[in-house]
């Protein structure tokens, strides 16, 4: 059988627009879902009952629900309700968001709580309000300790930022399947795909081993 | 406002792609635990070139896409072994190997944190380290990583919906068709999302449970 | 300094009997750390063996070259007759000799019946019957028939490490080691787990002992044998070794051991 993967050489610029556009919108998500995930970390840890339920359904929700049909109920069903459509790209973004803060919140949380109670008692103990103690001693430890969670949140949005695809956001995975269908070169199309996906997660995935490597957390 | 009827009249089909999602789920998880229980433990055990290859293959399935891996899995199995796939099939197997990855580090981490002090006195018996690991380590090692393949499982069937895009007639595929005949998108996607959730959330809520009641079982 | 590493046979106990493991010159390196260095010592049959000394003196380590757990950098390890790092299966030499560990290494999953069968019916190919028969007579003798069917979770420290001790002896060894059996447990559990292990020397048990407990030393050891800095530096009968040992070192360790209500500055000076 005779591969053509002048093809893929041919259409290097297109892969390389997808590619550039999946790096952006991993960036950008995890930027609004770190602030995000805090922002529901806290609202789950309120002593107002009503906020902590609400909050806490949003957030098992997102967990318990797969990415794909978010995307599709964002595009879909939202519009419904708030009467604006917004284009792919910014629909994308916003169910990327409220899925990963939902994700990071979960990690703050647990970080926050797994600060050991010693810890709290001993700044109480030295005269510490607890805001202050809450900003000097815990948050920075459980900085420490959700790094690298958050390093692995990290690498699976890279991934599933090729679930966009499927409302035509046009970054690597809509680009790389467009350019399938138009030339019918399956195998070549498909092995650029996978190996520019590849190149660029290998690197992270690594990082992320550092990452979970440096940060072990230690009692 | 909100319209059930397509639902009601429907519901036949819908109720048919979520045991699709069962299946494909329950399925995937099955060759993913088989492929991850051998990867993990011939990483951990196998010496240093066993564990760059296989860790070669971990690392891939942490890098590349489940989309990309699934839309490989169905092109390139004909190209490959001569006849075309059932688009379950095919689902299951790059589910199952792209799952396969993360259980088999979950084995990996579950089988190093039992103490090293197990492994000795299972030796200092007689024991062979096959029979320590099959005997004394791995039951240990799955306690400890109950609450991991738990959350595994849950993944499996998030992940089952990715599936939809190479055709599976999962819950979440049949929804896109029914939706797309009778543009009913509201009712259609918000029942997926509470089929999912109602799939996800207990299990993940279950297996809660039951580690709490074994988990004095892995503590050594 | 050198010491006198020749035992002279006449005035041990039990010398007539041959020598059942015998160390010549073992030496071992972990990187650039030297952990023992040329150790030699033998025990005899019937014998109690107490290994004492200062912690990462290499005790342990000597231990666990005895079964084979750890490799030799150097010299040879002799038991009942046969080299112990030769071409033979350890396993063989690991079913001849029991060990118990400091951290008791109870197998949480099994129940305490099964912890104590699981070394005859995996390894020694006993059938089911006879290996809970005799399992069910150890745990009787450690004094712990009622807890058969718990598991080791649900046991204190004192009575997970007599589970141990019982499940060593299931595989009916002809010797015992100990590695520091007290060091993990309360003070109000570690009478228990003496008492049992005196019981067995009365009995005849062939014995080496890692240990701080120096009461139990004094009291139930045949020989003592001390070690500084992975090496010996003196053995000899208890008597000898607590109270008149010939090396400064031994005299220095023994004199350190727990407060007596020295000052700070005392004790700096004193190092």
């Amino acid at each position: 059988m005779t591969f053509h993967w002048h093809v893929v050489w041919d259409n290097l610029d297109r892969f390389a627009t997808g590619a550039v556009l999946t790096v952006e919108l991993t960036v950008l998500t995890m930027a609004l879902s770190i602030p995000g995930g805090l922002l529901l970390a806290f609202l789950r840890l309120s002593p107002f009952g009503p906020v902590r339920v609400a909050t806490t359904a949003f957030v098992e929700l997102f967990r318990s629900t797969p990415l794909i049909l978010q995307i599709y109920w964002v595009y879909y069903v939202l519009p419904t309700f708030t009467e604006i459509q917004f284009p792919a790209f910014e629909t994308a973004i916003i169910g990327l968001v409220c899925n990963v803060s939902s994700y990071n919140s979960e990690t703050f949380r647990a970080g926050i709580v797994s600060i050991r109670t010693g810890q709290w008692n001993a700044g109480l103990a030295v005269g510490m309000t607890k805001a202050q103690v809450m900003g000097r001693i815990v948050l920075p430890q459980a900085a420490m300790r959700v790094l690298p969670a958050l390093a692995t949140t990290w690498v699976s949005l890279f991934k599933d930022t090729s679930l966009v695809s499927v409302i035509n956001v046009e970054e690597l995975s809509y680009q790389s399947l467009k350019i399938r269908t138009e030339t019918f070169t399956i195998l070549e199309v498909l092995t650029a795909m996978a190996t520019i996906y590849w190149l660029m997660g290998y690197p992270q995935a690594k990082l992320v081993d550092w990452v979970h490597r440096r940060y072990k957390a230690a009692e | 406002m909100i319209d059930l009827t397509p639902l009601l009249l429907r519901w036949p089909f819908l109720a048919n792609a979520l045991l699709v999602t069962i299946e494909l789920s329950l399925s995937s998880m099955v060759v993913g635990l088989a492929i991850g229980i051998v990867v993990g433990t011939l990483r951990t055990y196998g010496g240093r070139v066993i564990d760059a290859v296989f860790g070669f293959y971990v690392d891939s399935m942490r890098s590349v896409p489940l989309l990309v891996v699934l839309v490989w899995t169905v092109f390139a199995f004909p190209l490959v072994f001569g006849h075309a796939i059932g688009t379950l099939t095919a689902g299951i197997i790059g589910l199952g190997i792209h799952l396969g990855a993360y259980v088999a580090e979950t084995i990996r981490a579950g089988l190093t944190s039992v103490r090293k002090g197990q492994m000795q006195a299972a030796r200092a018996l007689g024991m062979s380290r096959f029979e320590a690991i099959r005997k004394i380590i791995l039951p240990q090692a799955l306690v400890r990583m109950l609450p991991s393949l738990g959350s595994l499982l849950t993944f499996a069937i998030k992940d089952s919906a990715v599936a939809s895009v190479i055709a599976v007639p999962e819950l979440m595929r049949q929804s896109q068709v029914v939706a797309g005949q009778t543009y009913h998108f509201k009712e259609i996607y918000t029942s997926a999302m509470i089929a999912y959730f109602l799939l996800c959330y207990p299990v993940a809520r279950g297996v809660d449970r039951i580690y709490r009641r074994v988990a004095h079982l892995g503590s050594s | 300094m050198s010491a006198p590493l020749v035992s002279p046979p006449f005035l041990r106990v039990g010398a007539e009997a041959a020598p059942i493991l015998t160390f010549e010159k073992v030496s071992k390196r972990y990187g650039n750390l030297l952990a023992l260095s040329e150790v030699s010592f033998q025990i005899n049959r019937g014998e109690v063996v107490c290994l004492i000394g200062p912690s990462g003196s290499g005790k342990s380590t000597l231990l666990r070259c005895a079964n084979a757990l750890e490799m030799l950098d150097g010299g040879r390890v002799t038991f009942e007759g046969a080299d112990v790092h030769g071409a033979g299966d350890a396993r063989r030499v690991r079913q001849r000799m029991g060990m118990v560990f400091q951290n008791f290494e109870l197998f949480p999953h099994l129940t305490v019946l099964r912890n104590i069968t699981i070394g005859p019916t995996t390894v020694l190919r006993l059938d089911t019957a006879a290996a809970d028969a005799r399992a069910r007579a150890l745990l009787h003798k450690v004094g712990l028939s009622d807890k058969v069917g718990q598991h080791p979770a649900a046991l204190s420290g004192g009575q997970q490490q007599r589970v141990a001790i019982a499940r060593a002896l299931a595989m009916e060894p002809a010797l015992m080691l100990f590695d520091e059996p007290t060091s993990a447990l309360d003070p109000e559990t570690i009478g228990e787990v003496l008492s049992v292990m005196k019981a067995l020397a009365d009995e005849g048990m062939t014995m080496v002992v890692v240990t701080h407990e120096m009461d139990f030393a004094k009291r139930v050891a045949d020989w003592i044998v001390v070690f500084d800095q992975g090496r010996v530096i003196e053995q000899g009968p208890p008597k000898q070794i607590f109270e008149a040992p010939t090396v400064p070192r031994t005299r220095e360790f023994l004199s350190h051991l727990g407060w007596h209500g020295e000052s700070i500055a005392e004790i700096s000076a004193g190092e």
